[in-house]
C-alpha cells in the first residue's frame, strides 16, 4: 500500500519543472501570473519536502518510488527509481529553504530587470533539478539533473549581461568548466554501467561490494569524483565559482551557494559513502581532507584580497565548502555530523549574506566595497542581518557557524590523535586559522560597507522593502536557532542523514528487496560517537543577556541624567576625511576600505603573488587547472585504491 | 516551600558567581590591580616614581563621571553597545576556568575551543566599536588590530592543541576540567620540559592579546591617538579601559589553568589558591612589564612576522615534541 506522501518527492520535482514551462507560456506578459506560479510552485515543493521529515526522519522510513511502476525484475533494476533516505532528504531540506527564501527575495529585487519570464523559468528549472538530484536513486538520472542544473545556472549567471558585461564572461567560464565536469561525470556513469550493468545506485553499491574493484570501476570512481568536485567548486576546480557568484543576481548567488554547490557535495558523499563505500580507507580520507583543507585556505586568502562584496562572498563560499568536505572526508561519525551540520549552517548564513549583498546592490546600485560606506545609518535592518551572518560565518559563539565548526575541529583533532598522522594536526590548525581569517575578512566588509564614513553619494539611500527584509530575518533567526539549539538540530535533522550515509544496507534493501544487501556483503555498520567536550550556548547566552541587561540598565540610568552630546561634524567636503575611507588608492593612506590587511599581505606577499598569478582569469588556464586536478585524483585512485 | 527556597538560592548563587566571584567584580578589581602594578613597576624600571597602584581605579571612576560624547558620524547603538558586550563576555569567561583543582563555577559548559572563540569577542567588540565611530584614525587602528589578531591566533591555536594532546594522550580532550584533573595527577604542565616552549609562546601571546608595548600597534597613542578608541569618551571609554585590564587578568588566569594547575592545596584551596593566584598573576604581569620596559613599539608587519615565525615556531616545537610522546 503506497502512502500518499510517497508521491511527494516526484510531485515536488515535477511541479517545479511544470511551473517552469507554465511561466514561459503564460507569464511572459503578466507579472502577477508569473510570480504567482513561481511562488506557489516553490511553496508547494518546499512544503512537500518538509512534510517528508515526518516519515523519513521521525519514523526512519526510506521512501522508494519507481517511475511508471518499473520495479526491479529478477534482481535487476531497469526503471528509474526515486529513493529518499535521510541523506537525500537532508539536502532536500537545504534546497527547499534556499529556493523558498530566494523566490521571496526575488520579487522586489528583480523588479527593475526585463525578461523576467525567462528568469523565473530558469529559476524553477534550477530548483527542480537540484531537488531531483538529491532525490533520485539512479546515477544516470543524477547526471541528467546535473546537466539541467549546470545550464540553468549558466544562463542565470548571464542574466544581467546587458547591465554588467562581465556577467557574460562569468557565464562563459562556468559553461566551459561546468561542461568539463558534466562530461567527466557522464564518463564515470557510463563506465559504471559497463561494469555493473545497472544504473540503480542501491544495486551498484551492492554489486561493487560483492565484486570488488576492477580497473574500470576505479576509473569510473576517479571520473565521477572529479566531475562532482567540479560541481561543488573545490580547489582546484573553484575558479568559475568566483566569477559566476559575483556576477549573477544576488538571489541567484544565494541559490548557487545554498544548493548548487551543496548538490556537488551531496554527490560526493553519495559516491564515496554509499556507491563505492570507500570511506573506511585511510587514503581516501586523506585525499578528501587534504582537498578540503586546501580549499578552505585558498578560498579565504583569495577572499582577503577582494574589493567586491559578492566576489568576496563567493570566495568565502568556496572556503566554507572546504570545511564541509574536509570534515566529511574524515570518515568518522563525528566528522559527518560536523560536515553535514556545517553544510546546513553554510546554506543559512551564506544565503543570508548573499541576500544582504543583494539588498545593498538594490539600495545603492553597486557592490564595490571601495564605493560603499556608512550604510548602517540608512539600512539598519540589513546591517543587523549582515552582522548576524558575518558573526555566524566567522564562528563567533553563540551563532550556528561556531557550533558546527566546533564539531569539525573536534573531529579533525580526534582523527589526528587516532590515526597518529601529523597531517591532520596541520589540517586542524588550518581550520582554526581560516576561521580567524574569515572573521578578518568580514570585519573588512563591516567597516568598509556598513560602518565607517558615509560617502556623499550614499546620502539618499533607503532601506529595502519588507518583502526583501523578510527572508533575511528568517535566515537570521534560523542562524541563531541552529546555534543555540544545536543539540536538537544534530539529533533530529543531522543524525538521520549521518546514519543513512554510514549504513547503506537499509537503503539497498528498500530498493532491491530485503536481504539483498546482506547477500552482497554490505553489512550494517555501527554508529557510535562521543563528543569530546560540552558547550551549552543557551546557558552562555542566557547569562550574557542577563548581565548585558543589568549593565545597560545601569548605564542608561546614568546616561539619562546627562544625555549624549553631538559635536559638530566637519563638512563632507573636507578632503582630509575622505582620504582614509572610500578607497582613493592614489593617496598616501594605505587604509582604504578594501585594503585593510596590508600588514598581513605585505608579510605574505610571496604567497599572494603566486595565488594572484594563478587566478589569471583566463578560461584556458582554468581548464588546465581542472585537467591537473583530474589527473591528480586519477593517479591517487589508481595508486592507493587498487 | 523548601524547593522554592533552594531554587532561589541557586539563582542567587549563579548571580553571585557571575557578578562577584569569579565573574565581573573579581575580574575587574583583579584586572585593574594588575594594571596598576604594571604601571608602577614600569615606572620604577624607567626610574620614575610612577602612579599609586590604585591609579587605574581613580582613572576608571573619573572617566565614568565624565560626559559621553557621541560623534555625529557614529552609529550610536553599536558605538555604545560595543564596550558593554566586550566587558560581559570577558567576565563570563572567568566562570569556565577551574582554579587550582577546584571546579570552576560552570566548568562543564565550555572547553578550550570555546574559550579560544570567546576570547575573540572582546577584540571584535573593540573593532566594531571603533569602526562605528566613523573616524579615519579608528580605521587605521582596526586594520592593525585585525592583523595583530591574525598574528597571535596561529600560535595560540597551536598551544591549545599541544595542551589537548599532552593531557589527552591517545584519547584527546579539550575539556578544561580534564586538564585540571590531569595536572593534579601528573604535575603542572609548565614543569614538563616539552611544554616549556609552548608556555613561553603563551606568555608572549598575552601582551599582544592585551595590547601592551611593544605589541600595542593597534592603539599606538603617539602615532594614531589610540586608534579605535579615538572618539570614545566618558563611560564607554572607561569600560574599554576596564576591558583591557580584565583581558590581562583573564589571560593570566588562563595561563594558570593551562600551565600551573598542578598544585594540590587540599582543604586550604581557597586561601592558598588566592595567594598562589595573586603571586602567579603578578609574576606573569611582571614578565609583560619587563618586555614593555625594554622595547619600543614594533611595526605591524614586523609584529605579524614575529608571531608567525618565532612564537609559532616555539609552539610548534612543543607540539611536535608532545606528538612524539615526550
Amino acid at each position: 500500500m503506497i502512502q500518499f506522501y510517497e508521491h511527494f518527492p516526484v510531485i515536488s520535482v515535477m511541479g517545479l519543472f511544470l511551473a517552469a514551462f507554465l511561466v514561459e507560456i503564460f507569464g511572459n506578459k503578466n507579472k502577477t501570473i508569473r510570480y504567482g506560479i513561481s511562488l506557489i510552485a516553490c511553496l508547494a515543493a518546499a512544503a512537500m519536502t518538509l512534510y517528508l521529515i515526518i516519515p523519513v526522519f521521525r519514523d526512519g522510513k526510506i521512501i522508494s518510488y519507481w517511475m511508471g511502476g518499473w520495479a526491479p525484475e529478477g534482481g535487476y533494476a531497469f526503471g528509474i527509481g526515486y529513493e529518499i533516505d535521510g541523506l537525500g532528504l537532508f539536502f532536500g531540506i537545504l534546497t527547499s529553504i534556499t529556493f523558498l527564501m530566494s523566490v521571496i527575495f526575488s520579487k522586489r529585487y528583480m523588479e527593475r530587470d526585463a525578461h523576467l519570464g525567462h528568469y523565473y523559468t530558469l529559476f524553477l528549472m534550477l530548483a527542480g533539478s537540484v531537488l531531483g538530484l538529491v532525490f533520485t536513486g539512479d546515477v544516470f538520472n543524477l547526471f541528467i539533473m546535473i546537466e539541467i542544473m549546470t545550464f540553468a545556472a549558466v544562463a542565470l549567471t548571464a542574466f544581467r549581461h546587458g547591465k554588467h558585461p562581465e556577467a557574460l564572461e562569468g557565464a562563459f567560464k562556468y559553461l566551459v568548466l561546468g561542461s568539463i565536469g558534466s562530461s567527466l561525470t557522464l564518463l564515470g556513469v557510463a563506465l559504471l554501467y559497463l561494469s555493473t550493468h545497472t544504473l540503480n545506485m542501491a544495486q551498484i553499491s551492492a554489486l561493487l561490494s560483492s565484486q570488488g574493484f576492477k580497473p574500470t570501476t576505479l576509473f569510473a570512481f576517479a571520473m565521477m569524483l572529479s566531475g562532482l568536485a567540479v560541481k561543488s567548486f573545490v580547489v582546484p576546480f573553484h575558479t568559475p565559482a568566483a566569477d559566476a557568484y559575483a556576477t549573477a543576481p544576488a538571489s541567484v548567488s544565494t541559490l548557487f551557494s545554498g544548493m548548487v554547490n551543496k548538490a556537488g557535495i551531496y554527490g560526493m558523499i553519495r559516491l564515496t559513502y554509499i556507491l563505492f563505500r570507500v570511506m573506511d580507507r585511510e587514503s581516501v580520507m586523506l585525499l578528501l581532507a587534504l582537498i578540503g583543507a586546501l580549499t578552505m585556505f585558498v578560498g579565504v586568502t583569495m577572499a582577503l584580497a577582494q574589493h567586491d562584496f559578492k566576489r568576496l562572498l563567493a570566495f568565502h563560499s568556496i572556503s566554507q565548502i572546504g570545511y564541509v568536505l574536509m570534515s566529511v572526508g574524515l570518515g568518522s561519525v563525528l566528522g559527518l555530523y560536523g560536515g553535514l551540520f556545517h553544510a546546513l549552517n553554510h546554506t543559512l548564513f551564506k544565503g543570508l549574506l548573499f541576500l544582504t549583498a543583494g539588498a545593498v546592490y538594490y539600495a545603492t546600485g553597486t557592490t564595490n566595497l571601495d564605493k560603499l560606506g556608512g550604510l548602517a545609518k540608512r539600512m539598519p535592518a540589513t546591517t543587523a542581518c549582515f552582522l548576524v551572518g558575518a558573526f555566524a560565518i566567522s564562528g563567533i559563539p553563540p551563532f550556528n557557524g561556531f557550533a558546527s565548526k566546533w564539531l569539525i575541529y573536534q573531529a579533525a583533532y580526534e582523527k589526528a590523535v587516532q590515526s597518529g598522522n601529523f597531517v591532520y594536526v596541520i589540517i586542524t590548525i588550518t581550520a582554526l586559522l581560516v576561521s580567524v581569517m574569515t572573521l578578518a575578512s568580514f570585519i573588512k566588509v563591516t567597516s568598509a560597507a556598513f560602518l565607517g564614513q558615509q560617502p556623499a553619494s550614499l546620502k539618499e539611500v533607503k532601506e529595502v522593502p519588507f518583502s526583501m527584509q523578510l527572508p533575511m530575518f528568517i535566515m537570521s533567526a534560523l542562524c541563531l536557532i541552529c546555534g543555540l539549539l544545536y543539540r536538537p538540530v544534530l539529533t533530529y535533522l543531522v543524525g538521520p542523514a549521518v546514519s543513512a550515509a554510514m549504513d547503506p544496507s537499509a537503503y539497498i534493501d528498500t530498493m532491491m528487496g530485503s536481504g539483498y544487501a546482506i547477500t552482497h556483503g554490505v553489512l550494517p555498520s555501527s554508529m557510535g560517537f562521543a563528543m569530546i567536550s560540552a558547550w551549552d550556548p543557551r546557558f552562555w547566552l542566557l547569562l550574557f543577556i542577563i548581565v548585558t541587561c543589568a549593565v545597560t540598565l545601569v548605564a542608561v540610568s546614568d546616561a539619562r541624567t546627562r544625555g549624549p552630546v553631538s559635536l559638530p561634524q566637519p563638512g563632507e567636503t573636507d578632503a582630509k576625511h575622505a582620504t582614509f575611507f572610500g578607497g582613493e588608492k592614489s593617496t598616501h593612506s594605505h587604509v582604504s576600505g578594501s585594503d585593510l590587511f596590508w600588514g598581513f599581505k605585505k608579510d605574505l606577499k610571496g604567497y599572494f603573488h603566486v595565488i594572484g598569478d594563478l587566478h589569471s582569469g583566463r578560461t584556458n588556464d582554468y581548464a588546465l587547472w581542472v585537467v591537473l586536478g583530474v589527473t591528480v585524483i586519477m593517479l591517487f585512485t589508481f595508486i592507493f585504491l587498487s | 516551600m523548601p524547593e522554592f527556597v533552594s531554587n532561589l538560592l541557586n539563582i542567587l548563587l549563579v548571580a553571585l558567581h557571575v557578578l562577584v566571584f569569579p565573574g565581573l567584580l573579581f575580574a575587574a578589581v583583579g584586572g585593574l590591580l594588575l594594571a596598576g602594578i604594571d604601571r608602577k613597576v614600569l615606572a620604577r624600571m624607567q626610574r620614575r616614581v610612577g602612579p599609586p597602584i590604585v591609579q587605574p581605579f581613580y582613572d576608571f571612576f573619573k572617566l565614568m563621571g565624565k560626559e559621553t560624547i557621541i560623534p555625529a558620524a557614529a552609529r550610536p547603538g553599536i558605538y555604545q553597545a560595543a564596550p558593554i558586550i566586550g566587558m560581559v563576555s570577558l567576565s563570563l569567561m572567568m566562570l569556565f576556568f577551574p582554579i587550582f583543582g577546584h571546579s570552576a563555577a560552570f566548568a562543564t559548559k565550555a572547553d578550550l575551543i570555546v574559550i579560544l572563540y570567546l576570547l575573540t569577542i572582546p577584540a571584535v567588540a573593540l573593532i566594531i566599536g571603533g569602526s562605528a565611530s566613523g573616524s579615519p584614525f579608528a580605521g587605521v587602528g582596526i586594520s592593525r588590530e585585525m592583523v595583530v589578531m591574525l598574528g597571535y591566533e596561529l600560535p595560540l591555536v597551536m598551544v591549545l592543541l599541544t595542551v589537548a594532546k599532552k593531557v589527552g594522550g591517545d584519547t584527546m580532550t579539550f575539556a578544561l576540567e580534564d586538564i585540571a584533573v590531569w595536572q593534579l595527577a601528573n604535575g603542572s604542565l609548565l614543569f614538563h620540559w616539552s611544554m616549556i616552549p609552548a608556555a613561553i609562546a603563551f606568555l608572549l601571546i598575552i601582551p599582544a592579546e592585551v595590547g601592551t608595548q611593544p605589541f600595542d600597534v593597534a592603539e599606538a597613542e603617539t602615532e594614531i591617538c589610540e586608534g579605535p578608541l579615538i572618539e570614545y569618551s566618558g563611560a564607554p571609554l572607561a569600560i574599554f579601559k576596564l576591558n583591557t585590564a580584565m583581558k590581562m587578568f583573564v589571560m593570566t588566569a588562563l595561563f594558570q589553568v593551562l600551565f600551573l594547575g598542578g598544585i594540590d592545596l587540599g582543604k586550604y584551596w581557597l586561601l592558598g589558591g588566592a595567594v598562589l593566584f595573586v603571586i602567579s598573576a603578578v609574576l606573569t604581569v611582571l614578565c609583560m612589564t619587563f618586555i614593555h620596559a625594554i622595547t619600543a613599539r614594533l611595526k605591524v608587519e614586523h609584529l605579524f612576522k614575529f608571531y608567525w615565525t618565532v612564537v609559532a615556531g616555539l609552539a610548534l616545537v612543543s607540539l611536535v615534541l608532545v606528538w612524539f610522546g615526550l
